[in-house]
């Protein structure tokens, strides 16, 4: 599947759930930004984590 | 001589022995913020609090009594810091109708009971989400070295108003490198403290995760004293570490910490000017080993996606209602953070654990690592790249790639600045185990005794 239409249609789902009023020109660089996020976030999801790995906290003296 | 000559302990004893009043320091300090308005690195001036704290001052002074450490020194906060009776902007036109905070931040009222005076609100990032302070409604400070570029951010107000000396002191705020690229784009001391380590109370928050505070300042003993003050329990901050206060001030002189370069991506990412500054403090300190961090790539992407995911779900309802008063250039940049699946966000909360884990150990070695700050000096202000490693880089993002890991891992980070060749600085990060926010300080004023960082135009040091 094309990548582009992928987020557009990610996009379009996000922007009835999140309840936003859009125009085309935001449509627009929503798309870039969720694109280039997207190219950051491959790489880390492809990532292998150790199921018992916690998230980080507060560091403890 | 002038007011930026003294240290913080040498203005504070003149004020004790008065020799100069703190009402004339106030004075000529709100005198040179005017004359270096074009700088535009206020965005509130408090002269009426400023005189008023300096009068109290000079109230004990004349009674004879003992005078707290920051007693009559000049300061200022990046405007995200809450300040009685005044509105807390954080860079935001979106929140000038807002009600005045009704007390100080925390680390605010620190300084107030210190005796220091502050002079007004410093400008930043819209949002803190930037690193240029190119802020379209309340315009872009300005770089005291070169006032056609730009001071860095999103603390830009902080950095430039002590590299002006009109302030031997700022706060600022770093999630992602935000105390750390000013200081290096301005030529000054920054401290990043271990995330946890400073209350945040009162603070606007931008990403909860990632956010800490911390000083600027033009020598190593200031910075050390003003984060001395800083330390202390506030019960009221959940994210505040459980650890009694450790002054640094006392043993800055000790030496004898082991350091090493961070190499692989901290020295891909940098140009020449960058590499010529860590191998001239490599020359200093006769340091020999350089590390790598596995991952340090990954790491920067996943603090990346905390920022966007949180900064987006903090703006939400507000991007939702007003847009139109939005920063354009961060608009759609927060909006499609709040858009992103929860496992991203979940597996960048994991990978910090990870990236920790593969980290901490290097530290069993090691004191101090050392890497750039910025991966080159101040870009022209309205530069929209920057070329580094033969890449065109956005320089609003890109500026702070070399802080942005080492912020994820929450560790200490000292920012020193030298002069490039060319004439502007340029920072490297001297960077510790948690807590050993003292390493990076001792390590710093070593560099700095040494004549290694940059020559202090403002106190008249060679």
């Amino acid at each position: 599947m094309n990548q582009t239409t992928e987020w557009a249609l990610y996009l379009a789902q996000m922007e009835q759930i999140l309840a936003l009023e859009l125009d085309d020109a935001r449509r627009a660089e929503l798309l870039i930004q969720l694109e280039r996020i997207a190219a950051l976030a491959a790489p880390l999801m492809a990532f292998p984590l150790d199921e018992r790995l916690e998230v980080a906290g507060v560091f403890h003296p | 001589m002038t007011l930026s000559d003294f240290s913080i302990q040498g203005l504070q004893q003149a004020i004790q022995r008065g020799d100069i009043s703190a009402r004339e320091v106030a004075q000529r300090t709100l005198q040179g913020i005017e004359q270096q308005g074009a700088l535009n690195a206020w965005t509130e001036i408090t002269a009426e609090r400023m005189l008023r704290e300096a009068d109290a001052v000079d109230s004990r002074q004349q009674r004879g009594e003992s005078l707290p450490p920051l007693a009559g020194i000049p300061y200022a906060v990046k405007n995200l810091f809450d300040v009685a009776g005044h509105t807390t902007l954080a860079g935001a036109a979106l929140f000038q109708a807002r009600p005045a905070a009704e007390q100080d931040a925390w680390a605010v009222s620190r300084l107030h009971r210190a005796g220091a005076l502050l002079s007004g609100m410093l400008n930043m990032d819209a949002y803190a989400y930037g690193f240029t302070t190119e802020n379209t409604h309340f315009g872009a400070t300005r770089n005291p070295h070169d006032p056609s570029r730009v001071a860095g951010g999103s603390s830009g107000g902080s950095a430039a108003a002590v590299a002006a000396g009109l302030a031997h002191f700022s706060l600022g705020t770093d999630t992602n490198g935000s105390i750390r690229v000013p200081a290096s784009l301005c030529g000054i001391f920054g401290l990043k403290p271990t995330f946890g380590r400073l209350s945040r109370s009162g603070s606007h928050p931008f990403v909860a995760s990632l956010d800490h505070i911390g000083p600027f300042a033009r020598r190593v003993d200031d910075l050390a004293l003003v984060y001395d003050v800083l330390q202390g329990q506030d019960n009221s901050d959940a994210f505040q570490a459980n650890r009694p206060a450790d002054p640094t001030l006392v043993g800055l002189a000790e030496t004898g910490q082991r350091c090493a370069l961070l190499g692989g991506f901290f020295s891909t990412w940098c140009d020449d000017d960058a590499r010529d500054a860590l191998a001239r403090v490599a020359r200093a300190l006769d340091i020999q080993d350089e590390v790598t961090l596995p991952e340090a790539e990954l790491a920067r992407s996943a603090a990346f996606i905390l920022t966007a995911s949180e900064g987006g779900n903090h703006y939400l309802p507000a991007l939702r209602a007003s847009p139109d008063r939005f920063e354009p250039a961060s608009r759609e940049r927060l909006l499609a953070g709040a858009m992103l699946p929860a496992a991203w966000y979940v597996q960048a909360q994991r990978f910090r654990r990870y990236f920790q884990q593969q980290v901490l150990p290097l530290f069993e070695r090691f004191d101090v690592l050392i890497a750039p700050s910025t991966p080159c000096t101040a870009p022209l202000i309205g530069q929209e790249t920057i070329h580094i490693n033969g890449t065109d880089l956005p320089s609003r993002a890109s500026m702070g790639m070399l802080t942005q890991p080492i912020s994820f891992l929450g560790l200490p980070v000292c920012s020193v600045p030298l002069t490039t060749s060319g004439g502007l600085p340029i920072g490297l990060q001297l960077i510790a185990a948690p807590f050993n926010e003292a390493a990076v300080l001792r390590v710093a004023f070593a560099l700095e005794l040494q004549g290694i960082t940059c020559v202090d135009k403002q106190n008249g040091k060679q």
